[in-house]
């Protein structure tokens, strides 16, 4: 029997602790100004696939497989520890133990399972979804997701068939086919681990994709749609305490005001800032500009079926008349990398070291438009204003080497993609970017342009090689046989006949207080956990 | 006055139904909401469930008989982006948008008309030519440059006020301010024009010529006959509260309906956008409506004509 006095020191104890961490959290609180936080209006990364999701997921979710954004964009431990294939199909994962979620429950294979299963992915769903998105009643119906997102799930793990809970602390990932890229698959964001019993007690999908519980160094404090995002530190994160007490994602839509709100002081950050802000933010002493180039790659791409175009030489003589070093050096502050075409570093043994971009060669151009017996014909250049950064001032930089060199291509000006696309007149070409999300060359050249890629898609290019080579690159173990083909298509979409032609790697800036010591990974996520901060 | 009043309800309706036709139909041909919300590179299959789920498959007839069908039973959609009923979603924001442009209208009124009438009582005086320098140049400067300028003077350089957000009653001063200068710039002029054109009739100099107090002059026969034009500006000023805000919302990230129609109309969130469309066009409609009504109560010899309405409207 306990008596008052043990009762009351127990008491004072427990709650001891929390008193002096609460007393001694002396961290900084922060305000982070972006253009947009989220284009779904939800977390659930199986929804929301843009650029702009990317910079906040990783803080309040994670993957088994994570990814090294602030060094080599290898794959490193994240909730596994370890991993080890079993065979072509399968990766056995032994799972980090301590692991909470932000409800406080432990991390368990279960939930494992439940972040690839058809509650979630919507695999069950699939086809069967009555119209009308977000039920919003409460109950199971109310818990199905979106049409979308089983197919964002099933083109993500095209050959998923289950995870397999071998122990408590093992899983495995299993394939229906072989896959020699399974564990990059599993660093994808939309593998991340979220907990099943929160999702099974949130009234609906939507509610859910808005607070999602995950095991993040920062838990969803509260989501304001098209207006803020506050984060808050999870002292009980498997890393150890994060060392912002307090992030605010602020959406504040126009550069100028991003900029003022930093040098207010009323932002610690201002993301999404264009290359001509540079020098503004560069007057003034308490703030810099840091960035660098992520694993994404501008492109322009042809759609072959134009009358023109249709001739592989106006396509590789249209290369040819890129000064790529000219539009780095003019708009970009010589900050992004020209690519060894459409690969990364990142790759590791499938990088092609000696592979090149075109080389700028008007006198090549002009040789190969003799060759093809181009006369001026018009060709149509469709383009968006700014979607991407500085794509109005590189397709102008573009289309005066183009008209140096004797092609006729011509802009026209299109407010959204259902226009790039839209086939009522003749497309000609159209930018484009196409990131690496994993080390190899499924996750973009296989991606964007194999056969369930968006140029085949939509129907701007087919080459049947390349077709069959995606499927190698996709299933073949053989890494030789797979580096070899790799190369061949590299050879086909670039030079035989081209479907797109690199222009730079893309760049993410940011301004930022010149006193917090902090920096940009090679990608748009921002990492505030404690490694990356305070120097 | 039922006929006429009859007649200005189904014109309002007619005018209704014509703005929202309008945006359906622009909406749903310049632009694809699966691939604006979902982003170019979503995977073709999901783009394709995402256009079924939403019946953006239908032939576009069928989807805006659907949708009139709806709005009939007080369904004005859901939103593509929320997943909420659009009209909660637009109703959310109202009250944002009104703590801008409500006190703004008061700004516009305080100092628009009396800068416009004292201007016009001191013609081609110092002070006219003063009042009329800073009206051209308060409806010259377009608001998000005025924002920008009040933000980089007392946000930036004397750090007095907050340069955007919501979170407190100093972060609506300066959108209030750039939103008020404006209107109150438009105000004066008109209500100068005004004031002037009624001060040369015939019977302000007769009335002066009576022995009437210069005042009584003023106030008794000037200003309700000047009030005319600028009873029509303040129609359309109070038209545009729910709805006015857009720009200078965006420039200070106050999430009112400006923003809200931004958005959507970048992601092409047809009802949401198509729900504020229908609002903002009631408001003004609603407003014009009143502003024909009081057209009569300023000026007694329009009331005969608001009777024989409707080819005596009074506009």
């Amino acid at each position: 029997m306990m008596d008052r006095r043990t009762l009351l020191a127990t008491g004072a104890a427990a709650l001891l602790p929390r008193f002096a961490i609460a007393q001694a959290d002396q961290r900084p609180s922060i305000t982070i100004a972006v253009q947009r936080i989220s284009n779904s209006n939800t977390l659930e990364t199986l929804r929301e696939q843009s650029n702009v999701g990317s910079r906040t997921w990783n803080s309040y979710g994670e993957t088994l497989i994570e990814t090294d954004w602030l060094g080599d964009l290898s794959p490193m431990p994240g909730l596994a520890t370890e991993w080890r294939r079993i065979d072509d199909r399968t990766v056995e994962l032994k799972l980090r133990q301590g692991v909470r979620f932000h409800d406080g429950t432990p991390m368990t294979a279960e939930d494992v399972a439940f972040s690839f299963g058809p509650e979630r992915m919507g695999w069950a769903a699939a086809g069967a979804q009555p119209r009308g998105l977000f039920v919003a009643t409460p109950g199971e119906a109310g818990r199905t997701p979106p049409p979308e997102v089983p197919a964002v799930a099933r083109r993500t793990y095209p050959g998923f068939e289950r995870i397999e809970i071998v122990d408590a602390q093992t899983v495995r990932y299993v394939n229906r086919t072989p896959d020699p890229t399974i564990e990059g698959r599993i660093t994808r964001n939309t593998g991340m681990i979220l907990s099943r019993a929160a999702f099974a007690g949130a009234s609906s999908w939507l509610d859910h994709s808005r607070r999602p519980i995950g095991t993040g160094p920062y838990r969803v404090v509260e989501f304001r749609p098209d207006q803020s995002l506050t984060l808050e530190a999870f002292d009980d994160y498997w890393g150890g305490r994060p060392p912002v007490r307090r992030i605010r994602f602020m959406e504040v839509p126009e550069v100028s005001s991003r900029i003022n709100a930093l040098l207010s002081g009323e932002a610690d950050f201002a993301c999404d800032m264009p290359p001509d802000q540079i020098a503004t933010i560069a007057r003034s002493p308490r703030h810099e500009v840091v960035g660098d180039a992520i694993m994404n790659h501008r492109l322009t791409v042809f759609d072959t079926t134009h009358p023109v175009l249709a001739n592989p030489l106006i396509r590789r003589a249209i290369t040819h008349a890129i000064d790529r070093a000219a539009i780095v050096a003019a708009l970009w502050d010589g900050r992004a990398p020209i690519p060894r075409g459409l690969q990364f570093e990142h790759y590791g043994p499938m990088f092609h070291a000696d592979w090149e971009a075109p080389r700028f060669d008007i006198a090549e151009t002009r040789r190969l438009l003799r060759e093809a017996n181009y006369r001026g014909e018009p060709i149509p250049y469709r383009l968006l204003n700014n979607y991407y950064a500085n794509q109005t001032a590189t397709a102008q930089i573009l289309i005066e080497g183009w008209r140096a060199a004797g092609l006729n291509i011509r802009i026209e000006m299109r407010e959204n993609f259902t226009q790039i696309f839209d086939r009522t007149t003749q497309r000609g070409i159209r930018d484009w970017s196409n990131s690496a999300s994993y080390g190899d060359p499924v996750s973009s050249l296989v991606a964007g342009f194999g056969p369930e890629g968006q140029a085949w898609q939509v129907g701007e290019w087919r080459n049947a090689e390349f077709g069959t080579l995606s499927g190698v690159l996709e299933s073949s173990m053989d890494m030789a046989e797979r580096r070899a083909a790799f190369r061949r298509m590299l050879q086909i979409a670039e030079r035989e006949d081209p479907v797109y032609t690199v222009l730079h790697q893309s760049v993410n800036l940011m301004a930022k207080r010149r006193d917090i010591a902090w920096r940009a990974g090679k990608s748009f996520f921002m990492d505030f956990r404690a490694r990356n901060w305070g120097g | 006055m039922l006929r006429f009043f009859g007649f200005r309800l189904l014109r309002a309706a007619i005018t209704i139904v014509m703005v929202v036709t309008f945006a359906f139909v622009v909406l749903r041909l310049s632009g694809d909401p699966a691939l604006l919300i979902m982003s170019v590179d979503a995977p073709p299959e999901a783009v394709a469930a995402f256009r079924t789920a939403w019946g953006l498959d239908e032939p576009l007839w069928v989807q805006y008989f659907k949708y009139f069908s709806a709005i009939f039973e007080g369904d004005l959609g859901r939103s593509m982006r929320d997943g909420r009923p659009a009209l909660t979603l637009v109703l959310e924001r109202v009250p944002a948008t009104l703590a801008l442009t409500i006190p703004a209208l008061l700004i516009k009124l305080c100092i628009g008309i009396p800068a416009g009438i004292t201007a016009a009582l001191h013609r081609n005086s110092l002070l006219d030519r003063l009042v009329m320098a800073l009206a051209v140049a308060g409806f010259t400067i377009p608001s998000f440059v005025l924002g920008l300028l009040l933000v980089l003077l007392f946000a930036v350089q004397l750090g007095w006020l907050p340069s955007g957000g919501q979170e407190s009653w100093r972060h609506a001063i300066l959108p209030v301010i750039t939103l008020g200068v404006g209107g109150a710039a438009v105000l004066a002029r008109f209500t100068r024009s005004a004031m002037l054109e009624v001060l040369g009739q015939p019977y302000i100099r007769t009335a002066s010529a009576k022995g009437v107090p210069w005042r009584a002059v003023v106030w008794g026969h000037a200003l309700p006959n000047a009030a005319i034009p600028t009873v029509t500006i303040v129609g359309f000023m109070v038209g545009s509260l729910i709805a006015g805000a857009v720009v200078v919302e965006s420039v200070f990230s106050w999430p009112g309906v400006g923003r809200l129609l931004v958005v959507a109309v970048a992601n092409r969130d047809l009802a949401v956008v198509q729900c504020i469309l229908l609002l903002v066009a009631a408001t003004m409609v609603t407003s014009n409506l009143v502003v024909d009504l009081l057209y009569g109560a300023l000026d007694p010899r329009l009331r005969s004509g608001l009777a024989s309405a409707p080819k005596g409207a009074a506009a």
